[in-house]
């Protein structure tokens, strides 16, 4: 308790110089944490883009379709594999589709598309199609009374076609047997904007899309939406051990050159954060070191009355410890309500920013407990690093030489 | 009687070359014993201080052996011999070197806490010792709220709490005015005598030397005389 005592005044000793290497440890640890929220903000809400916008948690596909997609690699049984995925209490939700790829024509103009089957119900429990539709409305199952399915179309295709709502819509593609399938729709929904990455892709109900491919009952991909996001790659393992003929893959695999690059950008900041901390070390090695030069004469007296080295040593750690759990302490008090602000409201951005190739236009952070503790441990245990060797030149210094000194 | 403080041609030799070598302590045996006010004394540069200092194990001789009751520290090292300092020896400097941010009661307390004595005996000594050194009731001053007396009665009490076999004192009135010098010099008497400890001085002021019982001469780092009084 005393050598608490002695280590807790040794810092107010030189008030002036504990308080600058507090404040650049505080600032060092707001920095860092703002840096963190900044970074996990913008990557969970990057992650939270793509998997509600199609990607979901986890993929199920046939063998390599997610490499190498044909349109005969295809899912034979949605409807039980749909009952097993329906009994797991960790899966939200989950959908069917069917992907191929086609020419989309009007009266006038002509279009690649890619067509999309979606389980119309599904799909909105477990994308968030529905709110991407500009204009007309999510679409139906059924026929019309004429006899047409209804589609939605990206905003860039309806502007190239130079069609609208109510209008019709002639695909054109390969059928999974082999033959030509073509067939008329009517277009009842236009979906975002000419931007949109679903600018160009025709959304037809489940039915209509295996009817037009002659893929009846079958599906190219279930993609489920889990109740934590954290647990894809965990849940991923366990279907695959269940589905043993089907791949299952989580949406790091699926969406691998997102995730590499936000892994890229990830240790940018992470390197970022490491020079922050280099520079805060800086201050408090320096501190340190005035603060063991200093007092040689008083270690000397302190080893001359019978403290051990190891004793003295363990002062200089007391003293860096308590330093920077105060400064990390005082750095805490001010991010706090920072980061909570940035989480809560965030900002625009003056220029969309790319992150992990998707454009962002608003900032927010990530308020967790890693945002704190990660900085917290990495200031607090870099500067109880620094104290050992500085502690140990302070217990080996000779009582004789050090009682010398002025 | 036996010896508490036996030096047997103990050395301590500064510098490596024959021809620069500083010869601070040269074959010095001398035998103290229990309870004893011995002075060494002599001029600045003839090895009291040295000597006082491979006495208290703070310096390592160059050759030669030094005992307290009969252990040679010259062979112990680290925390060993940071214990039997702790233990066996209390030290009363020229400058006091009190640790500054503690209080008087603090200094005092300090080397029982690394002796691990309980918190209320503790408690119970630095009363006590205050009370020897009159310093009742300014126990809770910083050394900078101390005249330089009081604060060498603070060192004595520190010296003393643990109740070791041996004090070593180098020049502990030096800094001290006359007055100041005597009433701490005739304390330190009476502790001698009330508990039976040895005390050792280095010295070369006269008021030591009147008081001891013991005078050892020295000059350039070898006994000139032993004079028993």
């Amino acid at each position: 308790m005393l050598l608490l005592k002695l280590a807790f005044r040794n810092i107010f000793r030189q008030r002036r110089r504990s308080l600058l290497t507090a404040i650049s440890m505080a600032g060092g640890y707001i920095l860092c944490t703002f840096s963190f929220s900044l970074s996990e903000g913008s990557y969970n809400n990057a992650i939270s883009f793509f998997t509600l916008d199609h990607t979901g948690h986890v993929q199920i596909h046939k063998e390599d379709y997610l490499q190498r997609p044909k349109i005969h690699k295809t899912i034979d049984d949605p409807e039980q594999l749909s009952e097993i995925l329906d009994s797991r209490e960790d899966i939200a939700a989950h959908t069917l589709r069917v992907f191929a790829p086609g020419i989309a024509y009007s009266d006038t103009d002509n279009s690649p598309a890619q067509i999309i089957g979606v389980d119309l119900e599904r799909e909105r429990t477990t994308s968030t199609l529905e709110q991407k539709v500009s204009s007309g409305s999510y679409i139906g199952s059924d026929l019309d009374s004429d006899g047409y399915y209804s589609a939605m179309i990206g905003a860039g295709l309806a502007n190239s076609l130079n069609i609208g709502l109510g209008d019709e819509l002639i695909l054109i593609s390969q059928g999974a047997d082999g033959s030509v399938a073509n067939d008329i729709y009517i277009v009842n929904g236009i979906i975002g904007n000419r931007d949109s990455p679903d600018r160009n892709t025709v959304f037809l109900p489940l039915v209509a899309a295996q009817e037009f491919l002659s893929m009846y009952g079958r599906v190219h991909e279930v993609s489920i939406l889990l109740n934590d996001e954290g647990d894809s790659r965990s849940e991923a393992s366990l279907l695959q051990e269940e589905l043993q003929d089907l791949s299952v893959a989580p949406w790091q695999v699926v969406e691998s050159t997102f995730y590499q690059s936000m892994q890229t950008d990830k240790q940018g900041n992470n390197f970022s954060m490491g020079v922050i901390v280099f520079l805060v070390f800086v201050g408090v090695l320096n501190t340190v070191l005035m603060s063991v030069l200093e007092r040689t004469r008083e270690f000397g007296v302190l080893k001359a009355i019978g403290s051990r080295p190891t004793k003295i040593a363990l002062m200089i750690t007391l003293e860096t410890g308590l330093l920077a759990s105060l400064s990390v302490l005082m750095g805490l008090l001010i991010s706090l309500p920072l980061i909570g602000w940035f989480t809560a409201v965030g900002f625009e951005l003056a220029q969309p920013m790319d992150v992990g190739g998707i454009v962002m236009s608003h900032m927010t952070g990530e308020m967790s407990f890693y945002v704190f503790a990660i900085p917290l441990a990495l200031i607090v245990l870099f500067a109880l690093l620094i104290s050992i060797p500085t502690g140990i030149r302070a217990a080996r210094i000779s009582p004789t030489e050090a009682m010398r000194s002025t | 009687m036996t010896a508490v403080i036996s030096t047997n041609e103990v050395c301590r030799y500064f510098g490596d070359e024959e021809e620069t070598m500083v010869k601070a302590v040269d074959r010095v045996s001398i035998e103290i014993e229990r309870g004893e006010f011995t002075a060494i004394v002599g001029p600045s540069g003839s090895g009291k201080t040295t000597l006082l200092h491979l006495i208290g194990g703070l310096d390592n001789p160059t050759s030669g052996s030094v005992e307290l009751s009969g252990t040679n520290i010259a062979e112990m090292s680290g925390a060993i011999l940071s214990d039997f300092r702790r233990d066996h020896i209390g030290f009363i400097f020229q400058s006091y070197n009190l640790i500054p941010v503690f209080s008087a009661e603090e200094n005092i307390e300090y080397i029982m806490l690394l002796q691990g004595v309980e918190a209320s005996e503790r408690k119970r000594r630095v009363a006590e010792m205050l009370e020897q050194v009159g310093l009742e009731g300014l126990g809770s001053r910083r050394p900078n709220k101390l005249s330089g007396g009081q604060q060498q009665r603070v060192a004595i009490a520190r010296a003393m709490v643990s109740h070791p076999e041996i004090i070593l004192a180098d020049e502990p009135t030096a800094n001290l005015d006359s007055k100041t010098g005597i009433a701490l010099l005739d304390l330190m008497k009476e502790l001698n005598e009330k508990h039976n400890m040895t005390f050792v001085f280095s010295t070369h002021d006269d008021k030591i030397m009147t008081r001891a019982g013991r005078l050892i001469h020295m000059m350039d780092g070898e006994i000139e005389s032993d004079e028993v009084k």
